[in-house]
């Protein structure tokens, strides 16, 4: 006779809404899980997808991604010109905060050479690569665009002519790509008033070191701010090239940071996401403690209600298993029974998370046998409680 | 043979200056089939003496055998205490004491599968017992359905279902009317002739004396017989 399933089949309403309560609280922890792999995902897409070996930044600096890196827009054809590259092409990318399709959304813009050069979005849910130099952009789908609607950026507008799917930056934001002058140009844009600011101080001080009004009107256009500068350069090496040596080269004479993809990535992984996704670790660690506690003390809280019913058994001479099993049966079946609903949750409605959610078999199978191996642990305060009571507990009023 | 069998049991509490004699040298036999009554005001030893035949309370002192068994001289003998309750003792609660998750044949089909029987056969003798003390129509209501008379024949039918030779009651008609206390001080005496089981209630009750067949009365730890009328 299992009377840990005649309990439960005795109080099915309130099991059942105590399932509910745990499977909520492990959907949160499955939820994390989806949220910490889905940020080391996103983090390294723009990575992993631009078909790069090699990323050629700014001197001393930790670009084009952790940290901001200008590169003139020329050195391509430098780069191009060592030995092993078979492919170099210019590569810029910004995030900026703009109103499209009617709400303010934060995206991240990347430029890239349309005409066959690394970096572009790969293959697309809908419609056709960007092929025009000017006015045609690839979004990503979570900006709700829709091939063919008209998008303003700076001073043009911009027709969408693909879309990408799960194209995103380190932050989780959607791509759109354009050809790389339209990205300088909105990235460079400045409004008439900013313009004239900004000729009006230059031309103060020209003036300061001594120059005529007409030597500083003259000089004035030499020192307006470069618009011709892209982020990186990426580089494709010929077969059995070895990466080091391209870079090694590029560092000593050309005078650049390089970066192989792998480092790029370990760069991105344990710079800007190291925070992230310690943050996500420790609170999945927390989820995980307090859904134990929670099943610990629900476990406690239903054994004592059956204490006398325990110390009934043992007046009758139940064996400890009896008791034992009893508590556990019941601990496992709460256990289990909120991880399966949990998982069913977290996969019906992963979908509408604004996130990336990515769930590895793997680590849903340690979270799994996590919850496993706690709920047998949590049911030891009850057992150890139902052990200690004496059998004269039944006797009495 | 004797169903239970109680020489010179003692049994104090504490030590020194503090000790408390709860059991000072009882003495008792009952037979087979014995329905004997054990009264006594609160505080006079009813439980302690219980709680030792029951192999809970380890007594100071004394031998305790059932039928014929020595199971305590001046210590306990070594035997499986669970097992030896399981097979000889019955126990009958004033609360009832059912597993309120469990219906009544599962109540007592328990009793049977902790002995070891199959829940089949379990089951189905459980259903014969209830039968036999006339409940039969209620076998698979639970107990919080059962009024206390039912849930009482039910528990007595728990106690008789691995027929044991001695069932232990612990103030049966407490939690029942004056008729309903009577009906079940009729079935226990009943059970007893029937299964020749010894039956031994603690009860506080002398409304109900009049049904058993002998009367201890405890006074201060010691143990008085009352004559037989």
């Amino acid at each position: 006779m299992d009377l840990a399933i005649k309990d439960v089949q005795r109080h099915l309403g309130r099991f059942l809404a105590t399932i509910a309560g745990v499977s909520l609280l492990v959907a949160i922890v499955l939820i994390m899980n989806g949220i910490y792999e889905g940020n080391i995902m996103d983090g390294v897409w723009l990575i992993d997808h631009t078909g790069a070996d090699l990323w050629v930044v700014e001197r001393h600096r930790g670009g084009p991604f952790n940290e901001q890196s200008r590169v003139p827009e020329n050195a391509y054809h430098s780069v191009a010109a060592v030995p092993g590259v078979v492919r170099a092409s210019p590569f810029i990318a910004y995030t900026v905060e703009r109103m499209v399709g009617g709400k303010s959304q934060q995206f991240t813009i990347i430029g890239y050479d349309v005409f066959g050069g690394l970096g572009g979005p790969g293959q697309l849910a809908a419609g056709r690569p960007i092929d025009q130099a000017h006015y045609e952009m690839v979004a990503d789908t979570k900006l709700g665009l829709r091939l063919g609607q008209q998008v303003h950026l700076g001073v043009h507008d911009y027709t969408v002519v693909g879309l990408a799917r799960g194209a995103v930056d380190s932050g989780g934001n959607p791509l759109v790509y354009l050809s790389l002058p339209d990205a300088q140009e909105v990235l460079y844009q400045l409004d008439n008033e900013a313009i004239l600011a900004s000729r009006a101080a230059a031309l103060q001080s020209l003036l300061r070191a001594g120059n005529t009004p007409a030597q500083a009107e003259r000089l004035l256009p030499l020192l307006a701010a470069p618009t011709d500068t892209i982020s990186a350069v990426l580089v494709r090496l010929a077969p059995g090239t070895n990466p080091t040596v391209v870079a090694r080269h590029i560092r000593r004479w050309l005078y650049y940071n390089v970066y192989t993809t792998p480092q790029e990535r370990q760069l991105m992984l344990k710079g800007r996401l190291r925070k992230m996704t310690a943050i996500l670790g420790l609170f999945r660690s927390l989820l995980v403690l307090v859904s134990l506690v929670i099943i610990a003390l629900l476990i406690y809280v239903l054994t004592i209600e059956k204490i006398r019913s325990i110390a009934t058994l043992k007046l009758m001479g139940a064996t400890q298993w009896v008791i034992v099993r009893l508590i556990l049966e019941q601990s496992l079946l709460l256990t289990l029974s909120s991880f399966a609903c949990a998982y069913i949750l977290v996969h019906l409605t992963a979908g509408r998370f604004p996130r990336t959610l990515v769930f590895l078999p793997s680590e849903t199978a340690i979270t799994f046998a996590v919850m496993l191996v706690g709920g047998v642990i949590a049911s030891g305060l009850a057992i150890w409680h139902a052990l200690r009571t004496p059998p004269s507990v039944a006797l009495g009023g | 043979m004797e169903a239970l069998r109680v020489i010179g049991l003692r049994k104090v509490y504490g030590s020194s200056a503090l000790a408390v004699t709860a059991l000072a040298g009882i003495d008792l036999s009952v037979q087979p089939g014995e329905l004997a009554a054990l009264l006594g005001p609160s505080g006079s030893g009813k439980s302690t003496l219980l709680l030792c035949i029951s192999l809970i309370l380890e007594p100071s002192a004394g031998t305790i055998s059932v039928n014929d068994q020595v199971i305590y001289d001046n210590a306990w003998t070594g035997l499986d205490v669970r097992r030896f309750r399981r097979e000889h003792i019955g126990f009958i609660f004033q609360g009832h004491n059912l597993i309120p998750f469990l219906t009544a044949r599962d109540n007592i089909a328990l009793a049977m599968t902790l002995n070891g029987t199959g829940d089949r056969d379990a089951r189905k003798r459980a259903l014969e017992l209830l039968e036999y003390l006339e409940i039969g129509a209620r076998a698979e209501a639970l107990p919080a359905s059962l009024s206390g008379g039912e849930q009482q024949r039910v528990a007595i039918g728990r106690a008789l279902a691995n027929e044991p030779p001695l069932i232990l009651a612990d103030e049966p008609t407490a939690s029942l009317d004056t008729d309903r206390g009577m009906k079940v001080i009729e079935l226990l005496r009943r059970v007893a002739r029937e299964r020749k089981s010894a039956v031994i209630a603690v009860t506080h009750d002398e409304r109900m004396i009049a049904g058993f067949d002998s009367i201890y009365r405890l006074k201060d730890g010691r143990l008085e017989k009352d004559p037989p009328r």
